[in-house]
């Protein structure tokens, strides 16, 4: 029933899923990581990607375009969302940033009906990457092999950012101890911003990415920050490594489940974060105690 | 951040002892009597506004049921729906296969929270703050895809338990051994009101007794309380298995009256939409979520109809986190200890906004 090109295809699949929903969940850790935030809007600004990207590509022509405009719009709309709103709220209980968040949420989604209509859009997918690819038995859509390569080109860079650059030093240590890198003379209020920039425009780069190949709709934000919070829970709030392990393996469950038992596969991702916060409530890569 | 965590809930609240007072007691009365004529008034004049003062009810008792074991005992459950459509759920079906008797399905509708909550809270008590909040998430959404796949009847090997992504639909209502019939839906809101009045009084004198000043104690701090001697985790899980017996009830009241039993009352979004009534009235009062359930029922009921409803709700709640972080129960109590400097209040609040948005302290 089940061959070897069924799974080497669920496998690809997998891997795609799960990077392109890695870009999503790190700008969330990270995001949680540094300013203690839960962003429940960053499902809404994965969406807003999707819907900027739409409009590029049908006023410019140009995916390639969409793919750069559309997450510089994003970061600004996280921009101001930082400046706004978060800020006058750091330092209170962190309670109130998923009420405001959550109304962000709502907010952002209202306007995306009452600009868009509630229909469902898709980007265009360029010419370049129409076709599939062939390797034996197996057929594999280009495009899919590009979001793969794409998404996987990005986490990897961001990756050796945060391990290996000033900045990345920088990143890591006032996640550690905001206090102590304000003490030392660096603008945090900066870096908070810096960093929810950066979160945003990933999350709007996975929206263009993604809309191309699946539908681009209002329900798609609250349907996507669940999966990125699960993640995040699952590889350890605010490790951007647990954040890309977690997405892989969600990922690679979504794509095996969908063979063995779709209609269960939801049942096991939760399962498995329950199993994961009771056995090691930080998470799989943590690095803060939970009690 | 273990200090941000370990402020969770804290704050110079009162314990919810405004409704025990003399006056809070005359406010309880004066509302109930005046929500007692309002049903009677709503159903000659637009059926319509019963149908909304239910859903009223239901939510302010699952808005109370929630403040109960967050605003006191400091447990933020993300989950509550869980218990809430699983007291939905048992009341759809013992309606339909055992007795529309409401004597009999409403108290197991609770039961039925109880044991949902005993559960979820005995995985979820040893973890804290937020992440509680995510195993309670958790269990609440595997509840939701049980629902929604139907496990019981693959398990079981049925044909049909929970009726899967349609639900239980054409649910009938209540009776009470063929004495009163709560068909006539004006009897159902009388019910209602009642059973949400006495969860009220009940969850204020819990509230205010020993039990519910230990869970406040735990509250505030959970290190002293185990040295002291109190069992922690035991506190915990009884404190939310009461709220999850309440969160029942409201299953148990909402479903029949909707006909409808359905995956989506499971769904995380009912637990996320439930924490904003509770912040936007303001918790740990218990009055106050009871407000903010009415005030976010209204709001949806009555912008319905604007094509920009959402955008007006989602940006209520943006505002009154930023200018009234007590909630409504905030406001309401500041207007009544100090009306004369309202709106230097407000003018206040509004500078402060623009000081922290330029980034000084």
């Amino acid at each position: 029933m089940v061959d070897v090109t069924t799974v080497l295809r669920a496998t690809l699949l997998g891997l795609q899923l799960g990077m392109t929903l890695a870009l999503v969940a790190a700008g969330l850790t990270l995001i949680f990581g540094m300013l203690d935030v839960i962003n429940f809007a960053h499902g809404a600004l994965y969406m807003l990607g999707a819907y900027f990207g739409v409009v590029v590509v049908s006023e410019l022509g140009s995916f390639w375009a969409a793919l750069v405009i559309a997450p510089l719009l994003v970061a600004a709309v996280g921009a101001a969302i930082e400046i706004l709103s978060l800020r006058p709220l750091y330092g209170r209980n962190p309670l109130y940033h998923i009420l405001l968040t959550f109304g962000l949420a709502i907010m952002i989604e209202g306007i995306v009906v009452e600009v868009w209509g509630g229909q469902s859009y898709r980007i265009p997918a360029p010419d370049a990457l129409s076709g599939t690819l062939s390797l034996g038995s197996l057929s594999y859509p280009v495009y899919w092999m590009f979001v793969l390569a794409v998404s996987t080109a990005l986490i990897g860079a961001i990756w050796l950012v945060i391990s290996q650059s000033d900045v990345g030093i920088l990143i890591r240590a006032s996640a550690h101890d905001t206090e102590m890198v304000d003490a030392l003379g660096v603008d945090v209020s900066k870096v908070f911003t810096g960093v929810v920039v950066f979160g945003a425009a990933l999350a709007g780069v996975a929206g263009v990415l993604l809309g191309a190949s699946r539908s681009v709709n209002p329900g798609m934000g609250f349907g996507v920050i669940i999966q990125a919070f699960v993640i995040v829970v699952i590889g350890g709030l605010g490790s951007f490594k647990g954040a890309v392990y977690g997405a892989l393996l969600i990922g690679l469950m979504t794509a095996y489940g969908a063979l063995i038992a779709p209609s269960l596969t939801d049942l096991f991702i939760f399962a498995l974060m329950a199993v994961v916060l009771i056995v090691k409530p930080s998470g799989l890569f943590g690095a803060t105690e939970a009690a | 951040m273990r200090e941000l965590f370990a402020r969770f809930g804290r704050s110079e609240r009162s314990a919810g002892n405004q409704i025990l007072t003399t006056g809070g007691r005359y406010a309880l009365v004066a509302i109930v009597g005046l929500l007692a004529l309002l049903g009677p008034v709503a159903a000659i004049l637009e059926p319509f506004w019963l149908f909304v003062l239910v859903q009223i009810l239901v939510f302010a008792l699952l808005a109370l049921s929630l403040d109960f074991v967050f605003g006191y005992a400091g447990l933020l459950s993300f989950g509550h729906a869980a218990m809430f459509g699983a007291g939905g759920y048992a009341a759809a079906i013992l309606v339909a296969e055992v007795t529309p008797n409401a004597l009999v399905v409403l108290p197991l509708a609770m039961l039925t929270g109880v044991v949902v909550a005993a559960v979820i809270g005995w995985f979820s008590v040893r973890a804290r703050g937020i992440y509680f909040a995510m195993l309670t998430l958790a269990f609440a959404q595997m509840f939701y895809v049980i629902a929604f796949a139907d496990v019981p009847a693959m398990v079981a090997g049925a044909e049909s338990v929970t009726g899967g992504d349609n639900g239980i639909y054409g649910v009938a209502l209540y009776e009470l051994f063929g004495i009163v019939d709560f068909s006539d839906r004006i009897n159902y809101y009388f019910m209602a009101l009642a059973l949400v009045t006495l969860s009220l009084v009940a969850l204020v004198r819990l509230a205010n007794s020993p039990f519910g000043r230990a869970l406040q104690g735990i509250r505030e701090n959970e290190e002293r309380m185990a040295f002291v001697g109190y069992d922690v985790q035991r506190y915990k899980v009884v404190g939310f298995a009461i709220s999850g017996g309440f969160a029942g009830l409201a299953g148990g009241l909402y479903v029949p009256f909707q006909s409808l039993a359905h995956p989506q009352l499971l769904h995380w979004t009912v637990s996320g939409e439930l924490v904003v009534m509770l912040l936007l009235g303001g918790m740990g009062t218990l009055w106050g979520p009871m407000l903010g359930a009415t005030a976010v029922i209204l709001m949806e009921e009555m912008l319905a109809g604007v094509a920009a409803w959402e955008i007006i709700l989602g940006g209520v709640f943006v505002v009154v986190v930023i200018f009234a972080p007590r909630g409504l129960a905030g406001v309401v109590v500041s207007l009544k200890n100090d009306p004369r400097n309202a709106l230097k209040n407000a003018k206040d609040a509004l500078l402060t906004y623009v000081r922290k948005v330029r980034g000084e302290r």
